[in-house]
């Protein structure tokens, strides 16, 4: 069986405008859209470019648009998660193109240290090390599995519109730090996302949660991170 | 295709983004019904026959239609604003597709239980 791989494609030190370039590629049973992509560029075209690394969903290299939503490559099967036999494939929407499917991710890391995502503990530390019980992991079991891949603030309108935005993946953060037990920086870090950059700017859209290839529910940890700044307030 | 320094907007149209982009046209609409309103009631002020012949207008059948479609866009816009609310406090993210397309059906219904006493008295006046 036969798929059309139609590659955004653009080099900024030899081409005026970006275009896209279709490639046919024998697809099998539980082939990747990263295999396929590998396949492209190890056997038809050796100047495609794109980033990679695990193949397994734990690097976060190789988040894209791949028919017209963003997710990662290598968590795509080009059988069962794509019934179409053209597949669509872009750079991440909303970041600077630096080459083909290579974004800038700059501004996502900048935005993500504006969180002071670090334990701030102002207690002298134990002898060993800081414990955690299994019941106060639960609060940020789920909020920890982020491998920073930037999908979901790709897929986010209010990020689009404002660059300052903080997006979902550095509240996701923050809630992460705020809500562990071991924390003590809860409050400088409210302030900073207590800001019209910060969540209040989520229209809750959820495009995030679609997006999200660790199935992290991203626009509900925004909700409680606001339902905590309320709660600092009363 | 859009592309303009080097970003692009296009994205698949999710059930929330279409929620969002209804709500805000919807208060978009509230608005500007709000205004009409005030224009409407402050004919009080030339009295009751300058009064009368706005009311004329506001009697005609394409204002009896508008009519029904202004009970659908407040329906949708409050039915929608508790949906948010339960996202904000009740953990509703992770059902806020089930609860837009609750919003959705309920609106229909109401729509179209509401419109019958409108077009009862479109029917009366010819």
């Amino acid at each position: 069986m036969k798929k059309r791989f139609e590659i955004f494609r653009y080099n900024p030190e030899t081409d005026k405008k970006p275009y896209f370039k279709s490639y046919e590629v024998e697809v099998y049973e539980g082939m990747t859209l990263l295999d396929a992509l590998n396949y492209i560029r190890w056997e038809i075209d050796g100047t495609l470019t794109y980033r990679r690394s695990c193949r397994s969903a734990i690097c976060g290299s190789c988040a894209m648009k791949i028919n017209g939503r963003t997710y990662l490559a290598c968590k795509t099967q080009v059988i069962k998660d794509i019934k179409s036999d053209h597949i669509k494939v872009e750079p991440l929407p909303g970041y600077e193109i630096i080459k083909d499917l290579v974004v800038d991710m700059d501004n996502f890391f900048d935005k993500l240290k504006r969180t002071k995502p670090y334990h701030i503990t102002h207690k002298a530390p134990p002898e060993k090390e800081r414990l955690q019980s299994p019941e106060d992991f639960k609060f940020i079991n789920e909020a920890a599995d982020c491998i920073l891949c930037g999908a979901c603030v790709s897929a986010c309108p209010s990020s689009w519109a404002g660059k300052d935005y903080l997006g979902p993946a550095a509240l996701l953060k923050a809630y992460k730090f705020c809500a562990d037990t071991r924390d003590e920086g809860a409050d400088e870090r409210l302030a900073i996302v207590n800001d019209k950059n910060g969540v209040w700017r989520c229209h809750y859209t959820a495009n995030c949660m679609d997006a999200c290839p660790k199935d992290i529910k991203i626009t509900d940890y925004i909700a409680r991170l606001r339902n905590m700044l309320v709660q600092n307030k009363l | 295709m859009r592309y303009k320094d080097g970003y692009d907007f296009s994205y698949k149209l999710s059930v929330g983004q279409v929620a969002w982009i209804l709500h805000r046209l919807s208060g978009l609409a509230l608005m500007f019904y709000l205004g009409l309103h005030i224009w409407v009631i402050s004919n009080l002020n030339g009295g009751p026959l300058a009064f009368n012949k706005v009311m004329e207008l506001l009697n005609s059948p394409v204002f009896k239609i508008l009519e029904i479609g202004l009970w659908g866009v407040i329906l949708y816009h409050v039915l929608n604003g508790i949906r948010l609310l339960l996202i904000d406090f009740a953990g509703g993210a992770k059902y806020h597709k089930q609860l837009f397309w609750v919003v959705f059906l309920i609106v229909l219904i109401l729509t179209v239980l509401g419109a019958i006493p409108f077009l009862h008295h479109l029917g009366g006046l010819k």
